[in-house]
């Protein structure tokens, strides 16, 4: 295989290092669960003990659900992940490595291969273990492994090879060629083929044009791009490198980073930084004459700025609107120039096809999908996190396989909804569905950029239904009546139903709406924001109906439609449930069946979240 | 994020906006990254401070207005010293965001949007910060806190509120 392996990877890593090396999972999954406090105990411990070792702070692997992580690497020995590290575990882990010779196997999830290291005995290899057996890592094979603010790290891991093979020993029509036959299409959602879109920008005439980097990821549930712009920025440029080279004239690109990752655009700056320093970016690009420089543009909090001509305005500095397309951004971008606009994971990708080849590239995914696509795996499952598998990977095995199946092992499927707020939710019965463009499309999802949440039981599909489109009318720019007006009324409607006060006729209400907002709206926000309400519709048409026939929320989520009550069979007369109740509703003798007064009860949950016998509904 | 402390309006001169202008060149396709400056700066962006950016690059009032407040991360009120971003993307919603949010409005007698009397926090509530794992989460100041419920919440809360009649809140920053 042309393509470096995880052990070549690693050892690039390690090349004369002769102390033990501790990395710790910095990316904001891993602050978030404290990796700051058990870098500071880490280090303590290391002073306590006087040993000597590197410490080096990693992006995320994307084990999310075992944050935070922290590797230990001994000379000569494979690097072992240990998940959910606590204060009190670091003395034994540190034990078990620096004083008996081993590894403490009660907190080890896996070990990371390195070229020419051993082995331990007895715990598996990343690649053998559930969440990542499946997995095919390309643009996130760095993610995780190197330390993201270290330009060397890159380089060690063939960083910034595919930008020197690139300017030596390609035309950009070649580039250009190499791209078309990966077959790689657009990550962020749409779909479309990256090298047909450089193809276009390099045709249309101009002595000025734009590269710009789309990393305005903002479908809720959606975290690919942070993970790789947190985890393995380099990669992202060297894509925007070989873009600039590809389309021609172009001499200055744009990063458009949300402002909710402040960890991405700080180690974007360092990356520029390092990289200008190093002549990767610049004049005379390792005395090639090819010269090309990236700035970084903050986004103010607008959805609709993930739209590519939203997006150019608000580089503009205007209101974020989208204008309709023609003229496209590959004929009028930035500045009225040639602009070739990208995703960040289409971008990461880049490098690795420069390096071995579009038909490599193709070699995986699916017939039209070319390559793999990266998930963000969320919701009531047990392994959330980061995963890239390749395009047509089946939606079951992505559950229950990598994913682990469901967090609460007794409440089963429901759902898995998929492409956000632009897209829909399948159902337990097409779990069998390829996840690539075109069959997700067919289920009546879409592949989006990503995310999938996974939902059980539990859940209410209204509800779902009902918070995605008040996302979409809440970031409805208000450009067209269709969207602004169209979702306001669907989502009043859909509000009214999970309050109780459905009416019939209201589905075809919402269907007729739907089809009209689609069919009419300005951009592609508008256009798609119908698909999480007709999704749900067509796969959950009961549990619409029994919202307005029967007033009833099978999930138990709409508060209006909520009558808990005890089931007799099921209650052990605990009593658990009576002290919790803030209204005093509930009532309980010892050794009686629990009981409800509908009445006063407000329905907080308080008394089902006590019982530990589930036998309140 | 800094914040001008508890005071209700701030003081800025008519020389320090036209300076910041001047950094960014007076360039028009500036102008959200000049407000961005301003805000981080004084921590809102008051009535008078927009209109002479507006001068200074030449930008109609009412154009200006329509960029500040087509963003959701401008402000026109000074906001508190805590800003308690609370995620409510689908991961987190799926796993109780609401509940969060009804707790803090609760505890603080604040509505969404809004600052507490005392100026110390402001709740806003935003759309997916990407932790969905360890959802559902929030960011305060910068800070992240994950896996909550409303009761470690409070308790955050009520950790802060000590925090700040102790001393003066520290820049937070996650990515330092």
């Amino acid at each position: 295989m042309a393509t470096q392996t995880v052990e070549e990877m690693a050892a690039g890593l390690f090349h004369d290092v002769a102390i033990p090396t501790i990395h710790i999972g910095m990316a904001t999954c891993g602050l978030a669960a404290g990796a700051r406090s058990i870098e500071e105990l880490v280090v303590k411990e290391l002073e306590k003990r006087g040993i000597d070792a590197r410490i080096v702070p990693t992006g995320c692997i994307g084990m999310c659900h075992n944050e935070p992580l922290v590797d230990i690497t001994m000379p000569g020995k494979y690097r072992v992940s240990y998940r959910n590290v606590k204060a009190l575990i670091i003395p034994q882990i540190f034990d078990a490595h620096f004083v008996k010779g081993e590894f403490a196997k009660k907190y080890a999830v896996c070990q990371i291969p390195i070229a020419g290291h051993t082995a331990y005995e007895g715990l598996p290899l990343m690649a053998e273990t559930g969440f990542f057996k499946g997995q095919v890592k390309i643009v996130s094979s760095r993610c995780g492994l190197i330390d993201p603010s270290s330009i060397d790290d890159y380089i060690a891991t063939n960083g910034y090879k595919a930008l020197r093979k690139m300017l030596t020993e390609m035309t950009p029509e070649i580039v250009i060629d190499e791209m078309t036959k990966s077959g790689l299409r657009g990550r962020g959602g749409g779909g479309f083929y990256t090298g047909l879109k450089w193809k276009l920008t390099r045709q249309s005439p101009g002595e000025e044009k734009y590269v710009v980097c789309n990393a305005d990821e903002g479908d809720p549930g959606a975290f690919m791009d942070r993970s790789i712009l947190e985890g393995d920025p380099h990669s992202v440029l060297e894509g925007m490198l070989a873009a600039a080279y590809a389309i021609g004239n172009a001499k200055k690109g744009y990063i458009y980073c949300r402002a909710e990752y402040p960890l991405a655009i700080k180690r974007l700056r360092k990356a520029i930084d390092d990289a200008r320093e190093r002549n990767f970016l610049g004049d005379n690009i390792l005395g090639t004459g090819f010269s090309f420089d990236i700035i970084i543009k903050e986004g103010a909090g607008a959805y609709v700025c993930g739209e590519e001509t939203a997006l150019l305005a608000s580089l503009m500095g205007e209101r974020g609107m989208p204008w309709p397309k023609p003229p496209f951004p590959a004929q009028k971008g930035v500045w009225g120039k040639p602009t070739v606009i990208n995703n960040v994971e289409t971008l990461g990708n880049v490098g690795h096809i420069i390096l071995n080849g579009g038909d490599w590239y193709a070699s995986y995914g699916s017939e039209k999908t070319k390559g793999t696509k990266t998930f963000a795996l969320t919701g009531s499952i047990k392994n959330s996190g980061l995963i890239e598998v390749p395009a047509g990977t089946p939606l079951r095995s992505i559950v229950f396989d990598i994913g682990g199946g469901m967090l609460e092992k007794k409440i089963p499927f429901k759902a898995a909804q998929l492409g956000g707020p632009s897209g829909g939710c399948i159902p337990a019965s097409g779990l069998d569905t390829p996840v690539d463009f075109e069959n997700v499309i067919a289920a009546g999802a879409i592949m989006g950029s990503g995310g999938i949440v996974i939902m059980d039981e539990a859940s209410c599909i209204v509800d779902t239904a009902k918070f995605f489109l008040k996302f979409t009318q809440d970031e409805s720019c208000g450009e067209c009546t269709p969207c602004r007006v169209g979702s306001k009324i669907m989502l009043e409607i859909l509000t009214r139903i999970t309050e109780g006060k459905g009416q019939e006729g209201d589905l075809d209400e919402l269907i007729r709406l739907s089809m009209y907002v689609k069919s009419n709206s300005l951009c592609g926000l508008g256009a798609a924001a119908p698909n999480p309400v007709l999704s749900t519709i067509r796969y959950f048409r009961e549990e619409f109906e029994a919202h307005i026939r029967d007033k009833h929320c099978p999930g138990t989520v709409c508060a209006n439609l909520i009558k808990y009550v005890v089931i007799e069979e099921d209650c052990t007369t605990c009593g658990l449930c009576e002290p919790v109740c803030p209204t005093g509703s509930v009532t309980w003798d010892k050794g009686e069946v629990a009981h409800i007064n509908l009445e006063t009860c407000i329905r907080c949950k308080a008394c089902v979240d006590a019982c530990k016998f589930r036998a309140i509904i | 994020m800094a914040h001008s402390d508890s005071a209700a309006t701030v003081h800025i001169t008519d020389e320090e906006i036209d300076h910041i202008c001047e950094e960014f060149g007076n360039r028009e396709g500036a102008v959200v990254q000049i407000l961005q400056t301003i805000q981080e700066k004084y921590g809102y962006v008051p009535a008078e401070v927009l209109e002479r950016v507006g001068d200074d690059l030449g930008i109609p009032h009412s154009k200006m207005f329509g960029v500040l407040t087509f963003y959701s991360q401008f402000y026109r009120e000074p906001r508190g010293k805590f800003i308690l971003k609370v995620c409510v993307g689908t991961a987190c919603h799926v796993r109780g965001a609401g509940l969060l949010v009804d707790k803090i409005k609760e505890n603080l007698h604040v509505e969404e949007g809004e600052n507490t009397e005392d100026m110390l926090f402001t709740l806003e509530p935003v759309s997916c910060l990407g932790s969905c794992a360890l959802a559902p989460m929030a960011m305060i100041n910068g800070n992240t806190y994950g896996k909550l419920s409303g009761d470690k919440m409070v308790e955050i809360l009520h950790q802060l509120k000590d925090e700040s009649s102790s001393e003066p809140v520290s820049e937070a920053n996650p990515a330092s």
